[in-house]
């Protein structure tokens, strides 16, 4: 039985740097995939060619059956309508307020009037707890509100897949749980396969079904959250417990 | 009522605001001009201001601007003389005065004038995006608190480059300019060389213009350019703001600082120009 | 060696220089392949014609009387010497109509809204909006370059006709001003001399102008790297592109259409 997300022998390398060899991983649908591992070793690229803003140099890309890796930019739309991404820096757009960044793929995709599409965006604040800013702008509220914003909009189209790159980075721990158990919600209720990157612990170690940790181009390990600590792996432990000495090559150090 | 309280607010702001802008303005000016005396008067650059910086701003300013000068500068020659061939077609057909009366025209006015705005722009621009980048990404701030008066750093180096640099490029682009018009007039409308290149119509005083309008323009630009950079305010998209005015700001200086020369040495000549 | 140098550079620079026109180039196809059949968002289309009209209006304006003025003030006292005051008029016209009004107009045009718009957009690619548009199935060209490469297009031929009419009135104001040609007489010259084909010409040129400063805009503004400086530098290259083009459009319009 073939994974719902797999990435067969993944390589991409930039100006020369190879930084990812060989990689392969597979996710099951409806599960929370964590991607962690050091600064730079290709974890947010690697859910950037999931849905093609960035192309692989060799190997093989699968979502539910179908190979998507060799997609003209022409032809992502559907796959990207079903795939949704969550920014880094939320990238709402500035011009707009809340509602009407969540009402835009409304408008695009769901053939909603202007109207329309407004009063459903509110529906989707009001799903993260953010319908009473909705008339706001991205530029007056703190980032953990932007967040869930941005995680609204993405949910609009009602994606099967929802990829979270680094969510709770530069969030206050209380922010950062909330952000944690919406996309819990999103797998138990809405039935959503999250696939985060991230180097939080509370959250790796709060949320996720697996984790995959990537190291040196290759996926490292994976495991369930509980067997990743209980590991007797020394680089596993080297970077779970935080240790800057260690058997770990952290290039550049 | 209300209505026009609100238009006159929103006026009087605007007048406030531009007149806060325009003192600034005139303070980086004076700093500038301070700045330079203070370096002539400690021999060997003055605190802070390294000595390489004024000749990398020359070559800045000066190298890469000059095929941009070269090209733009070519083609407007060229433009400018076969209209007027056109014009003077149609109404006279004789094309005996077009090379003498371009060439006036060319060194009163047009060769300074056209060289400053696409200097404005060229340099404006660049100097605005490297300093607006310096002040967002707090470079400034650190000189200051180095001791180092940003004035002299930054802005006096490029000041007395783009003078320069302003003059020498203004040459160059109005002996292009006319280099081309004599050869569009030549091979568009048959113009015989020796007749186009006539200078018997210039005088010391269209010279005189030529020179007090490419050093106005050559000061102008980098005193309002580095004015915008050093108010850049936010992240990238300030220095895109300060960029924006800056080019605005250097454009529309040279225009009107023509305006006023060209009015002045009009009147000064009692209307014999 | 310095020549070894200087040629490497001119080298280097040629080949950049390629590489952006063909980038443009490509632009240009995408813009042009959304248009057919024209699906533009309207709503993105009406907040940039106002954007781009009302920050341009009054600068526009005000370079436009400066410029008449100027024309004024160089063909006035040559035309007054030899009496030929019917035709004072005439020269600041012509050479505004055909020239200065389309070239200064475009020059200011492509500084305020060109480097702005450059400006927005390359801070929204540098922010990862235009990977967001992008991933929300949205495609960038449709959405955010179409519509402002027509505004800017539109914007630009209006403001050149205002933009001529107001250089006239500059040209008459200092022509009464200063040179004692009165009002009445400019008009008449103007309405004697210039012709219907010379303001044609002159709107010509703004919409091909238009279309080089739209398209240079935009592309610098997507194709940014770098943060801040990434910024600077994009704004900068695309109003001396915008500039550049300008000049080398004007002269081929020029010799073709005579």
């Amino acid at each position: 039985m073939s994974a719902y997300i797999e990435f067969r022998n993944v390589a991409k390398a930039f100006s020369g740097k190879a930084v990812l060899r060989g990689m392969n991983l597979a996710i099951d649908k409806g599960e929370v995939m964590f991607i962690i591992g050091t600064s730079g070793v290709g974890k947010s690229v690697t859910i950037k060619h999931l849905i093609g803003l960035l192309r692989i140099d060799a190997g093989e890309i699968w979502f539910d059956g179908a190979r998507v890796d060799q997609l003209p930019e022409r032809s992502l739309a559907p796959l990207r309508k079903r795939i949704g991404m969550v920014f880094q820096s939320s990238t709402l757009f500035d011009s707009m307020t809340l509602a009407e960044n969540v009402a835009l793929p409304l408008r695009k995709h769901g053939k909603l009037s202007h109207k329309d599409a407004l009063v459903e965006a509110r529906k989707r604040l009001a799903q993260v707890y953010m319908d009473d800013y909705a008339d706001r702008f991205p530029a007056e509220l703190s980032d953990g509100m932007r967040k869930r914003a941005a995680i609204a909009r993405t949910l609009a189209l009602a994606p099967d897949v929802v990829l979270f790159d680094e969510p709770t980075t530069g969030l206050d721990p209380v922010s950062a749980r909330r952000v944690d158990r919406l996309i819990r919600e999103l797998a138990d209720t809405l039935g959503v396969t999250a696939v985060v990157v991230s180097h939080d612990p509370p959250s790796i170690f709060g949320i996720a079904d697996r984790v995959a940790f990537l190291y040196q181009g290759i996926v490292h390990v994976v495991a369930t959250p509980d067997a990743l600590r209980a590991s007797a792996d020394p680089i596993v432990q080297q970077f779970i417990t935080g240790q800057s000495s260690g058997p770990m090559e952290t290039p550049g150090f | 009522m209300s209505y026009f309280r609100t238009r006159i607010e929103a006026i009087g702001g605007a007048v406030l605001g531009t007149s806060r802008a325009a003192l600034e303005l005139w303070l980086v000016y004076v700093g500038t001009i301070a700045g330079i005396v203070r370096g002539f008067s400690r021999r060997h650059g003055g605190r802070g201001r390294p000595k390489g910086e004024l000749v990398r701003q020359l070559h800045a300013i000066g190298n890469r601007s000059l095929v941009f000068i070269i090209v733009t500068l070519g083609f407007i020659g060229m433009v400018m003389t076969y209209q007027a061939c056109l014009q003077l077609g149609r109404v006279t057909g004789d094309y005996s005065q077009v090379g003498s009366q371009f060439l006036r025209l060319l060194i009163s006015d047009f060769g300074p004038t056209l060289s400053g705005m696409m200097l404005a722009t060229r340099v404006g621009a660049g100097i605005a995006a490297e300093i607006g980048s310096m002040k967002v990404t707090e470079q400034i701030d650190a000189l200051r608190m180095s001791g180092v008066l940003p004035i002299d750093y930054l802005i006096v180096p490029r000041f007395i480059a783009c003078v320069v640099m302003t003059l020498m490029l203004t040459v160059l682009g109005s002996m292009v300019m006319y280099a081309a018009g004599g050869l569009t007039a030549q091979y568009s409308f048959g113009v015989n060389p020796s007749t186009f290149y006539d200078l018997s119509f210039v005088r010391g005083r269209h010279l005189v213009l030529f020179v007090v309008k490419a050093l106005a323009y050559g000061a102008a630009i980098p005193v309002v350019a580095g004015f915008c950079g050093l108010r850049a305010r936010g992240s990238s998209e300030g220095v895109g703001w300060a960029t924006t005015a800056a080019v605005i700001g250097s454009s529309f200086a040279v225009i009107v600082l023509d305006f006023i020369i060209s009015a002045v040495a009009l009147f000064l000549a009692d209307g014999d120009l | 060696m310095i020549g070894e140098k200087t040629i490497a550079n001119i080298g280097g620079g040629a080949v950049s220089i390629a590489q952006h026109v063909g980038g443009i180039v490509v632009l240009t196809g995408q813009v042009l392949r959304a248009l057919i059949p024209p699906r533009i968002d309207g709503r993105e289309l009406v907040k940039n014609l106002h954007k781009m009209g009302n920050r341009s209006v009054p600068i526009v304006a005000l370079t436009a009387l400066f410029a008449g003025g100027l024309m004024m003030l160089q063909s006035g006292p040559f035309v007054k010497k030899l009496g030929a005051t019917g035709l004072a008029g005439w020269a600041a016209g012509y050479a505004v109509l055909r020239e200065i009004g389309p070239i200064l107009i475009a020059l200011m045009f492509s500084g305020r809204v060109g480097a702005n718009n450059t400006a927005e957009l390359s801070t929204m690619t540098v922010t990862e909006q235009l990977d967001g548009l992008r991933a929300l199935a949205i495609d960038p060209v449709k959405f955010l370059v179409v519509p402002r490469v027509i505004a800017m297009m539109v914007m630009l031929v209006a403001l050149t006709v205002i933009g001529d009419l107001v250089a006239l009135v500059g040209a008459t104001v200092v022509g009464s001003a200063l040179l004692e040609i009165d009002a009445s007489t400019m008009y008449h010259s103007f309405a004697d001399n210039l012709k219907p084909y010379d303001f044609l010409h002159g709107i010509s040129k703004s919409v091909a102008f238009g279309a080089a400063i739209a398209m240079s805009s935009c592309y610098f503004g997507v194709t940014v790297r770098g943060g801040a400086v990434g910024v600077g530098r994009a704004v900068n290259a695309a109003v001396v592109a915008a500039a550049v083009s300008i000049m080398l459009l004007d002269f081929f319009i020029t010799y073709l259409a005579g």
